[in-house]
């Protein structure tokens, strides 16, 4: 498993050097405005917008292939599926087979949302290190306890991946249970068993490193109210403040389009 | 079993927010009255990054292979800090790895964290309805079934459902129920699986480490 967070957020670009708090915001407006058109003729500007906002975002094209990769495959299922079962309004037949043109703009909507949706989103978390974006959580309003939680996730998640794939190995090597469904279909019963044992044994030792990891932070002063207090909070400089208006205009502009204008 | 950004509407999208600020807001206020509240964090973290984790492990089911949801027990093993764990597991799944989305992120959260909340009440409710049978391992095994099962079978139904009826073009009420129908009639192989796994991973969990199932009713109770 790669874990690769941060892979771009070193680079220079006028994305980079937006402030995270005002990033998180402009870009979550940006992604709810996005989730209101249901208007055919705003998915060419909505595409627009988002290639323009990428391109300033200085991101390597192959970085949008690859994420797209994963939930383009969940959405391949209803692409290939709601233009022949939904609509009213026949586009084409062939005996049992008919496409309908209400599916087909669904189709068209869908995607060019999903698309444009997730370009914010990857423009959003491939420009902006992790642990900024938590404190701009954290500083918006985000509890500690999940603000401490999503932190020590991350920090141990690599840990505990690592752990499982020794522990997995060493039940191979000792002859346990192989998971893969090219094995045996015999003993899937002592496989399951075998794997419920696995897992169980990794919340064990997660439950146990927990314990320690627990004393540890405390001797460092966790917990004390001193260290839980309320946290820092740097101005933000007038530059960001601007572009969050400018992306705020935006994105109210395809809310009023939606909502006011009527259609051509 | 998340939705990607792009098929919900903005409304549906805010009101999963809304409902998953809710939800939370509740789960923190209950892990708040303990006397001790951060003392249970790094267990929450560290046990859901072995959740995380696990959920990747792909386990054989011939002649493919699944992987299991386990927010059922998540919410067995950590009662209200289950919500917040899902939470987190979320937002580090969309943020690394594509699955769900950000403005999907409150209903995700809805589909997954409300069922582990119910299956952990489910699995506690236990205590309340066999007292004198505290001990007994059959009925640990039963009541964890039916909360693992319980745990993927709503979240089945709320993903489903969510994705159906909210389609862009309009399905006619026929062809979204029998729709519906066909893909939980699918999933319940699936479901019994998984309440038959959280069976199986919680008699372990009893067996080898009971604490661990104890800390829960120990710190907060629900």
């Amino acid at each position: 498993m790669r874990l690769d967070l941060d892979a771009y957020v070193e680079r220079r670009s006028p994305i980079h050097t937006w402030e995270a708090r005002c990033k998180l915001v402009g870009c979550m407006a940006l992604i709810l405005a996005f989730a209101c058109v249901q208007r055919l003729w705003l998915l060419p500007a909505m595409i627009g917008v988002t290639l323009i906002f990428y391109s300033f975002s200085r991101l390597p094209l192959s970085f949008l292939r690859h994420r797209l990769r994963y939930p383009g495959l969940f959405l391949l299922g209803i692409v290939a599926l709601v233009p022949f079962v939904s609509g009213e309004t026949v586009v084409w037949q062939w005996q049992q087979v008919t496409v309908y043109r209400e599916g087909l703009e669904a189709v068209l909507l869908i995607t060019t949302r999903f698309f444009s949706i997730l370009t914010v989103a990857l423009i959003l978390v491939g420009t902006t290190p992790f642990l900024s974006l938590l404190q701009a959580l954290r500083s918006l309003g985000l509890s500690p306890i999940l603000a401490d939680m999503t932190m020590l996730t991350y920090r141990y998640l690599y840990d505990v991946t690592e752990n499982l794939a020794t522990m997995q190995t060493a039940m191979q090597l000792r002859g346990g249970t192989e998971l893969s469904p090219a094995a045996p279909r015999s003993r899937w019963w002592s496989r399951l068993r075998h794997v419920a044992a696995l897992l169980g044994t990794l919340l064990i030792r997660s439950y146990e490193q927990s314990e320690r990891v627990y004393k540890a932070m405390r001797l460092r002063g966790y917990g004390h109210p001193a260290t839980t207090g309320a946290i820092a909070r740097s101005p933000i400089p007038l530059s960001s403040w601007f572009t969050l208006m400018g992306i705020g205009a935006i994105a109210l502009s395809f809310v009023v389009a939606e909502l006011c204008l009527p259609q051509p | 079993m998340h939705i990607p950004d792009g098929i919900l509407p903005a409304q549906i999208c805010i009101g999963g927010y809304a409902l998953t600020g809710l939800t939370a807001w509740f789960s923190l206020k209950q892990i708040n009255r303990t006397p001790n509240p951060s003392e249970g964090v790094p267990r929450a973290a560290l046990l859901t990054a072995a959740f995380f984790a696990a959920s990747l492990l792909r386990i054989p089911l011939p002649p493919a292979s699944v992987h299991f949801v386990l927010n059922g027990l998540l919410g067995v093993v950590l009662g209200y800090y289950a919500f917040p764990a899902i939470l987190v597991g979320l937002c580090l799944q969309a943020i690394m790895f594509g699955h769900g989305g950000l403005s999907t992120f409150g209903v995700n959260a809805v589909i997954m964290g409300i069922p582990a909340l119910v299956a952990a009440a489910l699995f506690r409710s236990r205590d309340r309805l066999f007292p004198a049978q505290a001990h007994a391992r059959w009925l640990t095994g039963v009541f964890a079934f039916l909360a693992g099962a319980c745990g993927v079978g709503l979240a089945a139904l709320l993903f489903y459902s969510l994705v159906i009826l909210n389609l862009p073009a309009e399905l006619n009420a026929q062809a979204e129920q029998a729709a519906l129908t066909t893909l939980l009639v699918a999933h319940v192989p699936l479901t019994l699986l998984e309440g038959i796994f959280t069976a199986l991973l919680v008699l372990f969990l009893e067996k080898v480490k009971p604490e661990l199932l104890n800390q829960r009713r120990k710190t907060h109770v629900l």
